[in-house]
């Protein structure tokens, strides 16, 4: 069973993602304040549809639509969406958009690609600690696209020639690095929370709270990936290019454990 | 032991350790990776122990390392941490120190200090000037070391529950009643369902349980066991873990009932008359269907068409297996006929008793605890020196603020410059 309404609400998402992402482009490209305003509200609306999908998905289903993997790339892209959208806000940095469009797109853009079929949940998924570990997940993943996303500007912006345009669109290299840092500070939380609240889940579950399957490993391996980047900033002074970099190779780690894990290795979390 | 170094160290070969044990398929026997890796591959995966990676000694002995930096560094780092934690409530320590941030000719502070969110600053005299001096989140400083207690705690749960954990399975139909283990207590199955939805999948499996004291049935404790809801029980705690198939063999000589007996999928009787002579129920299949290319199966969960694998084995030597269903006719072995009957579900119960489950949920909830008060409680502080004009010099100083605080302070202090 899948939903004609949600299916045309989803297109559409995808659509208004697409137009955000090139409007952020036509905002580079022009450098007109006004383009910017445009594709910051496309993506606004983008967002909001998303959320009305979403919910009209779990309604029909009658549980919460995070549960394969159609349902959590969707959640994936509106959760760097959301994160996205509040870094651009609360720091007035609406070239965030231009670098974090392009991955929310992408994300949604593999979502689009699964089947969308609502199927009724086998009894271990049937567990309300399903709703509190997935969106902790979707949240630190959307954090941690953030700081790839901030990780790429800081990395392009040694490379960009100074012009007035970037200088006021682009913060400071010292407040890229702190925001990235913000970002990963916020992802890590997260991802303990997904970590934690899964081991609760998976004890009630198959009486076991851990038992080194390949996802809670490669959670295990992202935690432990961000854990060396926050301590190498202290201990090493591991700021800007560095750090942009591990930023950048965190997200890889992040990748794999959501897509590599899934499709390549198998355990409970497996969608094969 | 206790540097930032040699955590960095082992937090990388950790994590290189779980990526590699995670593309080797974990506690397979050797013919298992001879055949899927090939001998050499093999050969080295049993020799590093990647067979059992998490459980091996180089993987415990990193862990115990990594306990050890943990304990050392908080150790080491507790007094620094309380005498900092009291300088960065003393006015005096932040004055002869360096700030992050300095405003000069401010006509009135303390607008600054509610816009920085700062708590009402308490004025002092020092040096004979006059000091207002506010600071917040002194409790993040101690973020980190919580942070590390959590994870230690977690990690001694977990080690602790492994080593003293007790688990048992117990399986059979509505009806049965078995021993736990050696532990003086015995479960009873009161009853067994297999909640189907009207597509024919799963929806739930319910059992209704009471375990109790052996030979003190009468005090015996109930509960509804199902996925996810699991019952605590005399300290156990019980788990519906699993299910499949059972049905009652029949065996008859000439006409005449010899014995009966309920078995589960996999398991077999022995015929009381004839020694070594054994008859299993290999599988059952409730709406049975033999695919011409994958082999028997069943079409649904109900019993539309029942169909038992049997195989008959003679001092363990097989010597005979088949498809079995009602309509044939009793099976005839030797002088021997037998019938399956009465097909049903059994339950696979779980039952553990692990005393430091709770420690080790301890020590998440403080590792969470911890990160929060690293990440979102930022230690910050300003002051203020009254000059000689009347006017304020404002500095603020936040330790892990950096470009943010610089940006915040500018902006509270713009527009009180006189």
């Amino acid at each position: 069973m899948s939903m004609p309404l949600e299916n045309v609400l989803f297109y559409g998402v995808l659509g208004l993602y697409f137009g955000a992402m090139l409007l952020y482009f036509l905002f580079v490209a022009v450098k007109k304040e006004a383009v910017g305003k445009v594709a910051l509200l496309v993506q606004v609306l983008g967002l909001l549809l998303h959320t009305v999908a979403i919910v009209l998905r779990g309604i029909a289903a009658g549980r919460l639509p995070l549960t394969n993997q159609y349902e959590f790339a969707s959640a994936f892209s509106w959760g760097l969406c959301l994160v996205s959208l509040l870094f651009i806000l609360r720091f007035k940095f609406t070239l965030l958009g231009a670098f974090a469009a392009p991955v929310t797109f992408l994300i949604i853009g593999y979502a689009a690609m699964q089947s969308k079929e609502i199927h009724e949940l086998m009894p271990a998924l049937q567990s309300n600690w399903l709703g509190f570990h997935v969106s902790t997940a979707i949240i630190a993943y959307g954090a941690f696209g953030v700081s790839f996303v901030l990780g790429i500007i800081f990395l392009l912006r040694e490379k960009m020639k100074a012009s007035g345009f970037l200088d006021q669109h682009i913060p400071s290299r010292e407040k890229l690095d702190m925001l990235s840092y913000r970002s990963v500070s916020l992802g890590l939380l997260f991802l303990t929370l997904t970590i934690v609240t899964g081991a609760i889940w998976a004890e009630r579950a198959w009486g076991s709270y851990w038992s080194w399957d390949p996802k809670e490993t490669w959670s295990l391996v992202t935690w432990l990936v961000y854990a060396v980047y926050l301590h190498l900033r202290i201990r090493r002074g591991w700021q800007g290019k560095s750090a942009a970099v591990f930023a950048v190779a965190g997200f890889v780690c992040v990748i794999f454990t959501y897509i590599g894990v899934n499709t390549l290795l198998p355990g409970v979390h497996s969608y094969k | 032991m206790g540097s930032m170094g040699f955590a960095i160290g082992l937090l990388v070969v950790l994590a290189a350790a779980c990526v590699v044990a995670s593309f080797v398929t974990q506690g397979q026997s050797a013919a298992w990776y001879e055949q899927a890796y090939g001998g050499g591959a093999a050969r080295l995966i049993l020799l590093l122990g990647l067979d059992d990676a998490f459980h091996s000694w180089w993987f415990l002995t990193l862990t115990a390392f990594l306990c050890g930096n943990l304990l050392l560094c908080n150790l080491v780092r507790l007094q620094p941490l309380i005498r900092r934690t009291r300088r960065e409530a003393d006015p005096a320590a932040a004055l002869s120190g360096p700030a992050d941030a300095t405003a000069e000719g401010i006509a009135d502070p303390l607008p600054v200090f509610r816009r920085l969110r700062m708590p009402q600053p308490c004025a002092c005299e020092i040096e004979g000037k006059r000091v207002l001096f506010s600071g917040k989140n002194r409790a993040g400083l101690w973020g980190p070391w919580v942070c590390h207690l959590g994870i230690l705690l977690l990690i001694l749960g977990f080690a602790l529950g492994q080593l003293t954990h007790r688990e048992w399975t117990v399986y059979g139909v509505s009806g049965d009643t078995k021993p736990i283990g050696d532990t003086g207590y015995a479960l009873s199955i009161d009853d067994f369902q297999v909640q189907l939805r009207e597509d024919d999948t799963v929806a739930q499996y319910v059992a209704r349980v009471t375990l109790f004291p052996q030979g003190a049935a009468e005090s015996g404790r109930g509960a509804t066991v199902s996925v996810n809801h699991p019952a605590k029980l005399f300290g156990f705690k019980v788990y519906q873990n699993s299910t499949g198939y059972a049905a009652r063999i029949t065996v008859e000589e000439g006409g005449t009932p010899l014995q009966t007996q309920v078995v589960c999928a996999g398991e077999g009787i022995e015929i009381a008359d004839a020694p070594g002579l054994r008859v299993y129920l290999n599988a059952f299949y409730p709406d049975f269907y033999l695919h011409p290319g994958r082999g028997p199966m069943t079409l649904s969960g109900r019993m539309n068409n029942p169909a038992y694998l049997y195989s008959v084995t003679f001092q363990d030597r097989m010597v005979g297996m088949n498809y079995w269903q009602e309509a044939e006719g009793p099976i005839r072995v030797n002088d021997y006929t037998i019938a399956f009957s009465e097909p049903q579900s059994y339950t696979l119960l779980q039952v553990k008793a692990d005393r430091f489950q709770g420690l080790a949920l301890l020590g998440g909830l403080v590792t969470m605890l911890g990160l929060l008060l690293a990440f979102y409680l930022l230690p910050a502080r300003a002051w203020a020196v009254e000059q000689a004009d009347g006017r304020w010099t404002v500095f603020g100083q936040s330790r892990k603020g950096g470009a943010l605080f610089r940006e915040a302070f500018d902006g509270a202090v713009k527009g009180e410059r006189s």
